[in-house]
């Protein structure tokens, strides 16, 4: 009965947002992640392995329509080098400071992931980047195709990840907007629902010009979050609960499960922030 | 073989479920088949060393995972696995139990284990599903694995407690 009580107390003391880990979480954390890292390495490249020689068919059709898409790049690049150069030229004629300027100069960091957690509820990833190479809390984790979470809890050489499958219960949500309609469009990612494997989000307006099909991606409002970093497509949208505001359902586009590298975007003045 | 080498043992089994385990499972049950082979050791402990020692190894590394992937709270494995090992070893303990009998306790313990932690993360509403759907979604398969990986170990893990604690009745294998 004793125990009862005392693990409950426990449990309600780590539900609260604890913005630091006590040492001795910070040294079995860092202990067992290095361990951990000889073992989801190898394993990934066996895997890996066998998947190769699967996939060795569809390497030929995927070479071609990788060689449309460089093509593609390459033309954007130099529209986009005149853009650059020409958006430089306006902020200095404008006067922006220091700050602003770098502003969007995001760092992505680049860590590998030591293991999973084996547990339906908490599917927490741990990473090898920690809070000596610059990593804080709430710091965006993404993969090449889009926004894997957020870093939950950091320790010294290893830090956990929380995937934005994991948001429900905590009062954080993840500022969003669409491609192309940055403008005109804003919501909140709040939630996940494991049954349909959608993201929920929420406080988009009436007469918002989000669509079904549309692209979501981080809108970067309040600076903590990077902006241009892609969440998922809408799959539907519909009225909300009270009537007031609309919610969309969306897919996620990153793929949570056998990641092996993720990127942790930093954010240029966050760590001032954080102290 | 004694406590110290399975503790260690148990060690490891908890970095490959951390570890290898996600990239053995198929993409199409990953999230719905949960290793717990450390909740299978923990039982064994409690069929063949005690429920003291069971109840010790279930908090001990029930607190390791839940600090080592702390995401919302530290506690539920620990509180859950020690529990249960408890009370699977309150009833069970030495006494002498058929391979089939004490794969269907681990079974049953499993259920257990997975309702608990089920229901202390939906008193803390970090999940809203139904229980049934929980049930179908991961309870039922990753039971399947826990049973295969207890049946594969069943003859040498009773040996290694077997041989720790020393007791007095012959064993005979199946």
């Amino acid at each position: 009965m004793i125990g009862l009580i005392l693990f409950i107390a426990v449990m309600g003391f780590s539900l609260g947002n604890r913005s630091n880990l006590s040492w001795p979480e910070k040294f079995i954390n860092d202990t067992v992640s290095y361990v951990q890292q000889w073992f989801y390495k190898p394993a990934g490249y066996m895997a890996g392995l066998f998947e190769d020689i699967r996939m060795m068919r569809q390497l030929y059709e995927e070479n071609e329509q990788l060689r449309t898409t460089v093509a593609r790049y390459a033309r954007d690049r130099s529209t986009y080098n005149f853009l650059q150069s020409e958006n430089e030229r306006l902020k200095d004629a404008l006067g922006f400071t220091q700050e602003q300027m770098e502003l969007y100069n995001y760092k992505y960091l680049i860590a590998q992931v030591i293991s999973v957690s084996p547990d339906p509820y908490n599917k927490t990833i741990k990473i090898n980047l920690g809070s000596k190479h610059g990593v804080r809390t709430n710091m965006a984790v993404t993969t090449v195709d889009g926004l894997v979470g957020l870093v939950s809890r950091v320790s010294p050489f290893s830090s956990t990840v929380t995937p934005i499958t994991e948001l429900n219960g905590q009062t954080k949500g993840i500022a969003a907007t669409v491609t192309g309609k940055e403008s005109e469009s804003f919501g909140i990612i709040e939630s996940f629902n494991s049954e349909t494997g959608q993201l929920l989000m929420t406080k988009i307006e009436e007469n918002d010009k989000l669509a079904v099909g549309d692209e979501v991606i981080t809108s970067g409002l309040g600076n903590v979050f990077p902006r241009g970093v892609v969440i998922g497509s809408v799959v539907s949208r519909q009225v909300g609960d009270f009537g007031l505001t609309h919610t969309a359902h969306i897919e996620p586009a990153a793929k949570m499960d056998k990641l092996t590298e993720v990127f942790v975007v930093q954010v240029p003045g966050f760590e001032e922030l954080d102290q | 073989m004694n406590l110290r080498w399975i503790i260690a043992l148990m060690f490891l089994l908890f970095l490959i479920e951390g570890t290898i385990m996600p990239w053995l499972i198929p993409d199409e049950w990953t999230g719905r088949i949960i290793p717990q082979f450390i909740f299978v050791f923990v039982l064994y402990a409690s069929f063949y060393a005690g429920r003291h020692t069971a109840l010790l190894l279930g908090i001990g590394f029930g607190l390791l995972q839940d600090v080592v992937f702390y995401g919302h709270l530290i506690g539920v494995h620990s509180f859950a696995m020690g529990l249960c090992g408890y009370v699977i070893g309150l009833m069970f303990e030495h006494k002498r139990i058929p391979m089939l009998t004490a794969l269907s306790l681990i079974g049953m313990a499993c259920l257990l284990y997975d309702t608990v932690i089920y229901f202390i993360y939906r008193v803390f509403r970090m999940t809203n599903e139904s229980y049934v759907w929980a049930l179908m979604d991961h309870i039922m398969p990753s039971l399947f694995l826990q049973l295969a990986f207890s049946l594969v170990l069943y003859v040498p893990v009773r040996r290694w407690f077997e041989g720790s604690y020393k007791k007095k009745s012959a064993d005979d294998e199946e």
